[in-house]
């Protein structure tokens, strides 16, 4: 089961801290910045609860961010719909695809899960692609942001749309704790290490993956929202499968069942995709190499590396020193 | 729709040369798969790296020898990885393999842009192979025959070596069981390195063969990795007749599909693959039971 250790919480604040000040001090190009890592950071926490905590290595999740941008845009501009239904709409719909992928991927395992999945996510993509009503490859613009002006809040500033997301990635954390800590997400753990043995205490092995998949599909489909409100405009190029290769490069970087790993990993990638890009063209280089790195080193990431080596004690330094420290957790095997 | 004859002639001589582009790639990847459990997600890559050996060969000496030594040039990459990485990566399981793989896509995605820079290079096609033959009643370009002939040529060398030498029943024993094929005295990890060496070649191979059809550019191995993999799954992994049905189902959907349904042409492959692995998750002629 997911917990907190006191590392996982001074990181969390630390990050919170670190995004609220951007937020606060950044110009323009600072909090586009920012706004992408929040969205990213988003959309890899999905990943995190279905591959981390089930076992569930998915190539799909970039199809499903695509699907929830593009489900918003066609509801709120084609259809007309106001934006806050438009995008619970999105949301649903993606959810509901991402059951009924989920659902029918339940029965593959290890790499065929991975194809099968792979499959889905280019075939919602070449749909997208061909499709008249979707714009093709042109893609679809003037989508419009929420409209907070009812509470005095005008997202159309940049400043104000970096808190928006910021809040709710906030707000996306905490339910996925809720999620991975309820009789779901601890029986969804169970399966992740021995299948045969929760389908004997009575478990419906499929339905438990095919929940999991559904609320983590929502997740990327409001990830998806807040991207197609953060550009105002979407490509096909967004469903692509190295979109869900990069957030799975991004999880591993990060640290795979962690939850506050592939926050860290994300901030990390895209503060570094951005660095690297002003230096060289070749940025592809570097990530790739890194990626066979820290896979090749055996530690779980970033975060995973720092948990490994110094968890134990730098918790026992930020909790209460007459309190014994708690049992380390056995992290996921990657 | 009224087509005559010579039109579905046409496209299905079409869908053959498209499927034996894919045999000659996907028989290295689902062998190197079936013998080595190993998910190589960079053979797309080799294949590039082929595309690009043979194209700079062939502006030395000639098409014919960028399209020996290409293959040769991959198979020595292919070394190279092995030795470096696989090696160490074999008893990982498929995440981390999928993953180092990805990144390595990464690297020769971008080793390959500094070297050859960003431009499509072009290949003539050498000038006995460069005209139309009269085929089944239909004009047809000779090289794309030639890729047919090829592809049904290295077919009936590898159905013969698999399944009637030694050797072949050493891989074949190896892919079933590799621990009980130790203890028999086969040494699985030489079989393994000679299984991936000849698995690049055939990589570098069609990459050499596709150069000059397709144009040459950085990013055809990613492109060409999808489908790849579409037909491994399809087929089953690690058994050349898996290789062979998912390639040649592949090419015939995907061109017929095209002509039929252009719709829903590409949508139709992966929901092939979609209800494939619902109805038999392990493929069509996977190599175990």
């Amino acid at each position: 089961m997911f917990r907190h250790t006191a590392l996982r919480y001074a990181v969390l604040v630390l990050l919170a801290s670190a995004a609220l000040f951007q937020a606060f001090t950044a110009e323009y190009f600072g909090l586009e910045i920012l706004t992408e890592i929040l969205i990213l950071a988003m959309l890899v926490l999905a990943l995190d609860i279905v591959a981390g905590f089930g076992g569930m290595v998915s190539l799909c999740h970039g199809a499903l961010m695509g699907m929830g941008a593009y489900a918003y845009a066609i509801l709120s501009t084609t259809a007309g719909i106001a934006p806050p239904v438009a995008m619970a709409g999105a949301v649903a719909l993606t959810g509901a695809i991402a059951w009924a992928i989920g659902a029918i991927c339940s029965r593959s395992h290890g790499i065929y899960f991975i194809m099968a999945t792979l499959a889905f996510g280019q075939m919602a993509y070449s749909y997208v692609f061909e499709a008249p009503i979707f714009g093709g490859d042109d893609g679809l613009g003037g989508i419009s942001r929420l409209d907070l002006s009812f509470v005095g809040i005008d997202l159309n500033d940049s400043r104000s749309f970096a808190l928006f997301c910021l809040a709710s990635l906030g707000a996306i954390y905490g339910a996925s704790v809720l999620i991975l800590r309820s009789g779901l997400g601890r029986s969804l753990t169970g399966v992740m290490h021995n299948e045969q043995r929760m389908r004997a205490l009575g478990l419906t092995v499929w339905r438990v993956k095919a929940d999991v998949f559904g609320l983590s599909g929502m997740i990327a489909g409001l990830a998806g929202v807040l991207a197609a409100q953060h550009i105002m405009y979407i490509s096909p190029g967004l469903l692509s499968w190295t979109v869900s290769g990069e957030a799975l490069v991004v999880v591993i970087l990060g640290g795979l069942g962690t939850l506050v790993g592939p926050l860290v990993g994300a901030a990390a990638f895209v503060v570094l995709k951005h660095e690297l890009s002003a230096v060289t063209t070749y940025w592809h280089l570097v990530v790739g190499a890194l990626l066979i790195a820290v896979v090749m080193s055996r530690a779980n990431g970033i975060f995973g590396w720092i948990e490994a080596r110094w968890g134990a004690r730098i918790d026992r330094r930020l909790t209460d020193a007459t309190r014994k420290p708690e049992a380390k957790e056995v992290l996921g095997d990657a | 729709m009224a087509h005559d004859l010579g039109f579905w002639t046409l496209q299905a001589l079409n869908a053959l040369q498209l499927s034996m582009l894919l045999f000659l790639l996907s028989i290295g990847l689902t062998v190197i798969f079936g013998l080595m459990h190993f998910v190589n997600l960079a053979h797309g890559s080799l294949y590039a790296l082929g595309a690009y050996f043979a194209a700079s060969l062939a502006a030395v000496g000639g098409y014919w020898m960028g399209f020996f030594l290409a293959p040769v040039a991959v198979a020595g990459v292919g070394i190279l990885l092995y030795s470096g990485l696989i090696k160490r990566m074999r008893k990982s399981g498929p995440m981390a393999q999928v993953l180092v793989t990805f990144g390595l896509i990464f690297v020769l995605l971008d080793l390959t842009r500094i070297v050859w820079g960003d431009l499509a290079l072009a290949i003539d096609v050498p000038a006995i192979l460069s005209g139309r033959l009269t085929f089944l009643g239909v004009e047809y370009p000779t090289y794309r025959l030639f890729i047919i002939a090829l592809g049904l040529a290295i077919f009936a060398a590898l159905a013969f070596v698999l399944g009637r030498t030694q050797i072949g029943a050493m891989i074949r024993a190896g892919v079933d069981n590799d621990a009980m094929a130790a203890c028999l005295g086969i040494n699985v990890e030489r079989l393994f390195f000679i299984v991936f060496c000849v698995g690049c070649a055939l990589a570098g191979l069609s990459g050499a063969v596709a150069a000059p059809l397709l144009s040459v550019t950085p990013d055809m191995g990613l492109q060409i990795l999808i489908p790849t993999l579409i037909v491994i799954v399809i087929g089953g992994l690690g058994s050349l007749k898996g290789a062979i049905a998912g390639s040649l189902i592949y090419g015939f959907v995907q061109t017929f599909g095209a002509v039929l349904a252009p719709q829903l042409a590409s949508v139709l492959i992966y929901a092939l693959l979609a209800a494939v692995l619902v109805i038999k998750p392990v493929g069509l002629f996977p190599a175990k039971g």
